[in-house]
């Protein structure tokens, strides 16, 4: 029913990328004033995703170097949180609430009507890296369960259907049918 | 350096003006919940009205009362000639701004359209006080005191409503005195454990190494909980002066307060309240003048700071936060050593939850008699409790310990949607179980929990009703401790996993008569997991052999599922024709609903049981398993 990746598998090989000195030097100026034994990388690799949007594999070493501690140690760390992510979010990214309250209320239908319409997993981008499905934990806004969110606005409580019509807005005028008149007959 | 009394004077003066306002008064509640909903837009839409009317009218941030269900909530005071309690009104999203004020300000006083309730003893025209509202009425605040009526922004209001006198008199009264006090209260741990507060602290007190520790647990990582993040973002003070009490009490000078990745607003109006708290002098060096501290002198010098998680439900283990601390990954370790001897950089630390340093200051501003003066005959205080789930009001509200599960499910939730049966409830997080409908009665402390092999937890309660599948929520359970295991032993992340398969197999139609004997072997061999996680991880998988034996033998003897939420047990299917199903056609994203020969019907092998076509056609279309509809 879930098909999320395992925490391992979300890993990108680390790889230098060609002309990456600039790169390299904003993200030693980003980390500049933290040191180790401060409970500080976490605040480090927040402020390279707020920067970047994900934490580029060149800033592992700079990170290991500003830390004290291995390249290992510091991927091993970033591999763990899943909000960490390693490599760049799609143009948009559609978040999926997985919370109880939100399950009760019939999430799992509407998750596996937008990996149909999207026509990716969880977890996962389409191929052109236009859309991506993420999954979220609860924070607590369990009043608009079940709930999306994209770019910081919450969408529900929210029908399979509305949620089938905004993905297809979403995927611009182009892909989605025009929707037929509604009958009179009562709906839902 | 400024005494507390200076600092209460000053204070008093800047919230006199919005406790007895000259003039009209609009607040306007904004807070994760709220937010969600549109308050930020509201508070502009409030801000914009009064100035474009060139209304004698103050505008005010708050937090938030707790009241989710009625988000964006907009408190008016009236002006003061009228001499008419405020009044709460519900509901108010931006477009609504303009005639709420209307209604208000130059129609009748009050808009009947959208009150919820008068702040006040009396009701008014109809609209009832809010202590009479079902949700309120089985409350006690005393830590929500301040929720939804004062701006959490601001500093002053916190201190004119007695905040920081805790602080006052605990440097009056000394470490010792102030343990006293804390165990003389029966304040315990609200973050899961249950542990007393005080006997934490004086571990720590006996530590002599140094520096110490002070860390705030606000990871709360349950989902379906939040009553740590309405606390942080609408009264953000009571954790921070908890903190410094427990510093003064344990000779500790440095504090974190560790907040989940998922909680941005907590973040921001934390490190804000400590800023304001250092300008005041509440942190730092000599804090209310009392002096320098270190070998030579008796003055007490306390910081704190604000980190934030990334995504990982075992960070919330005290272990597993520690270890996050340590810039490692966020992996419990095996106690002892527990963290009062060895913990954050290996030096000795106490890791409390946000409410129970919220309580502290309760305790030492009106004692450990008063504050021991609500609760059950063994359990003290109060408690905050979240309601989400099949309930018709979802939010967050403060009740005695030991107050019947039922008042606030049923009184104060509402129960579940017209129409529908209350099933279960989960307590407290994933790992907490699940108490069946017969047992709502009991009451909210830890031994009937504990009795029936579940954990009370940290005040989270999920609502599940009857149109909701046992084994559907209990597989959820699992993926969730298995997708969050840390990896470090294979008791846990195996175990999971193994658990997983089993019950997902069952749930699908291709369960073995062995399979609930490999349950019951996997619920044992649990137990020997290095921490709490793997261990509790088969809480409501057991709760489910309890008391939901009769729903997991129908999916595994008969192969359906009588909530019919299962997808590998349930078929869609036309079972008549209707003009809606052109609807039905449109909405499938699979092109499942196939109209041919002047008919339709439905493709099962393109069909992903997504209940969209049921939507448009719900006399058309039928959910059906083996035994019919
Ligand atoms: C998997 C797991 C997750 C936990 N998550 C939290 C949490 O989010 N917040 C919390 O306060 N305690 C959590 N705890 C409990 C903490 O380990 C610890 O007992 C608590 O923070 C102590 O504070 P207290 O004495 O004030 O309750 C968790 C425990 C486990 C095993
Ligand atoms: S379960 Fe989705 S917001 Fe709480």
């Amino acid at each position: 029913m879930f098909s999320q990746a395992s925490h391992n598998s979300r890993l990108a090989a680390v790889a230098p990328l060609a002309g990456s000195a600039g790169l390299s030097a904003r993200v030693q100026e980003l980390i500049n004033d933290l040191r180790p034994d401060h409970a500080d990388l976490l605040t480090a690799l927040h402020r390279i995703q707020h920067e970047y949007g994900y934490v580029p594999p060149e800033a592992v070493p700079l990170l290991a170097g500003q830390f004290n501690t291995t390249p290992a140690i510091v991927f091993g760390t970033i591999d763990f949180y899943s909000e960490v992510r390693t490599a760049p979010p799609a143009e948009e990214v559609v978040e999926w609430c997985s919370g109880p309250a939100c399950l009760l209320k019939g999430s799992l239908r509407i998750r596996r009507a937008l990996e149909a319409e999207l026509g990716c997993g969880m977890n996962e981008a389409t191929g052109d890296g236009r859309w991506e499905l993420r999954l979220v934990q609860c924070d607590g806004t369990c009043h608009l369960a079940p709930l999306l969110r994209h770019r910081g606005r919450y969408l529900g409580p929210l029908s399979t259907s509305e949620a089938i019509r905004f993905a297809r807005a979403l995927k611009g005028p182009a892909q989605a049918a025009p929707a037929p008149e509604p009958p009179g007959e009562p709906g839902t | 350096m400024s005494t507390y009394g200076e600092l209460r004077r000053a204070a008093d003066a800047a919230w006199a003006p919005l406790a007895n306002p000259p003039r009209a008064l609009i607040k306007v509640g904004v807070a994760t919940c709220s937010r969600a909903v549109g308050a930020e837009e509201t508070l502009a839409a409030v801000r914009a009205e009064v100035a474009a009317r060139g209304l004698e009218a103050d505008v005010m941030l708050t937090g938030c009362w707790g009241l989710c269900y009625a988000e964006p909530i907009v408190e008016i005071h009236p002006p003061q000639a009228d001499r008419q309690a405020p009044v709460l009104y519900q509901r108010v999203t931006a477009d609504k701004v303009p005639a709420l004020l209307d209604q208000a300000f130059t129609g009748p006083g009050v808009s009947a359209e959208y009150t919820l309730a008068v702040v006040g003893e009396q009701g008014l025209a109809g609209v009832p006080p809010l202590a009479a509202l079902d949700f309120f009425r089985i409350q006690v605040r005393r830590l929500m005191a301040n929720c939804g009526v004062t701006d959490p922004e601001n500093i002053d209001h916190y201190i004119a409503r007695g905040g920081y006198e805790g602080l006052s008199k605990a440097l009056t009264l000394g470490p010792e005195r102030v343990i006293k006090e804390l165990l003389d209260s029966g304040l315990w741990g609200r973050g899961g454990a249950a542990f007393p507060t005080g006997r934490k602290w004086d571990f720590l007190r006996g530590s002599a190494r140094k520096p110490k520790y002070m860390i705030c647990n606000a990871d709360e990582g349950d989902p379906g909980s939040f009553v740590n993040r309405n606390l942080m973002e609408s009264d953000p003070h009571l954790i921070v002066e908890g903190m410094i009490i427990g510093g003064l009490a344990t000779e500790a000078d440095y504090g974190y307060i560790y907040i989940r990745d998922e909680y941005p607003l907590p973040v921001a109006r934390m490190r804000r309240a400590i800023e304001q708290a250092r300008e005041k002098g509440l942190l730092g060096k000599d804090i209310l003048g009392s002096g320098e501290a270190g070998p030579t002198g008796g003055g007490f010098a306390f910081d704190l700071e604000v980190v934030r998680g990334a995504g990982s439900y075992v960070c919330g283990e005290e272990t597993g936060l520690i270890a996050s601390l340590e810039d490692r990954r966020g992996m419990p370790k095996i106690r002892p050593p527990f963290p009062a001897q060895a913990g954050v950089f290996a030096q000795p630390s106490n890791v409390n939850n946000v409410e129970s340093y919220a309580n502290a200051p309760l305790v030492l501003r009106h004692g450990a008699d008063w504050w021991s003066n609500v609760g059950s005959e063994n359990h003290k205080g109060t408690k905050m409790f979240s309601l989400s789930g099949q309930v018709q009001r979802a939010g967050v509200l403060e009740a005695p310990l030991g107050t019947k599960m039922s008042d606030v499910v049923m009184v104060a939730g509402g129960g579940p949607p017209e129409g529908r049966r209350l099933k279960a409830v989960q307590p407290g997080g994933p790992l907490s179980g699940i108490i069946p409908a017969s047992d709502v009665d009991i009451p909210l402390e830890p031994e009937p929990f504990r009795e029936r092999g579940m954990f009370m937890g940290s005040g989270g309660l999920v609502v599940i009703d009857d149109s909701n599948c046992i084994l559907d929520l209990c597989i959820y359970f699992e993926w969730f401790a298995e997708d969050e295991s840390c990896g470090r032993c294979t008791t846990c992340f195996a175990g999971t996993r193994r658990m997983l398969e089993i019950l997902r197999r069952i749930s699908s139609g291709r369960g073995r008569a062995a399979d609930l004997e490999l349950i019951r072997l996997l619920g044992e061999i649990a137990r020997n997991a290095n921490c709490v996680h793997g261990q509790a991880a088969p809480t409501a998988v057991m709760s489910m052999f309890r008391f939901f034996d009769d729903e997991l033998q129908e999916h595994l003897v008969r192969r359906r599922c009588p909530a019919k939420a299962c997808r590998g047990l349930i078929r869609y299917e036309v079972a008549r024709q209707s003009e809606r199903l052109p609807l039905a056609e449109e909405i499938c994203p699979t092109r499942a609903v196939v109209h041919e020969n002047g008919s339709y019907r439905i493709d099962q092998e393109k069909c992903v049981r997504c209940d969209a076509c049921r939507e448009q056609a719900p006399y058309a279309i039928a959910v059906v398993d083996e035994f019919g509809p």
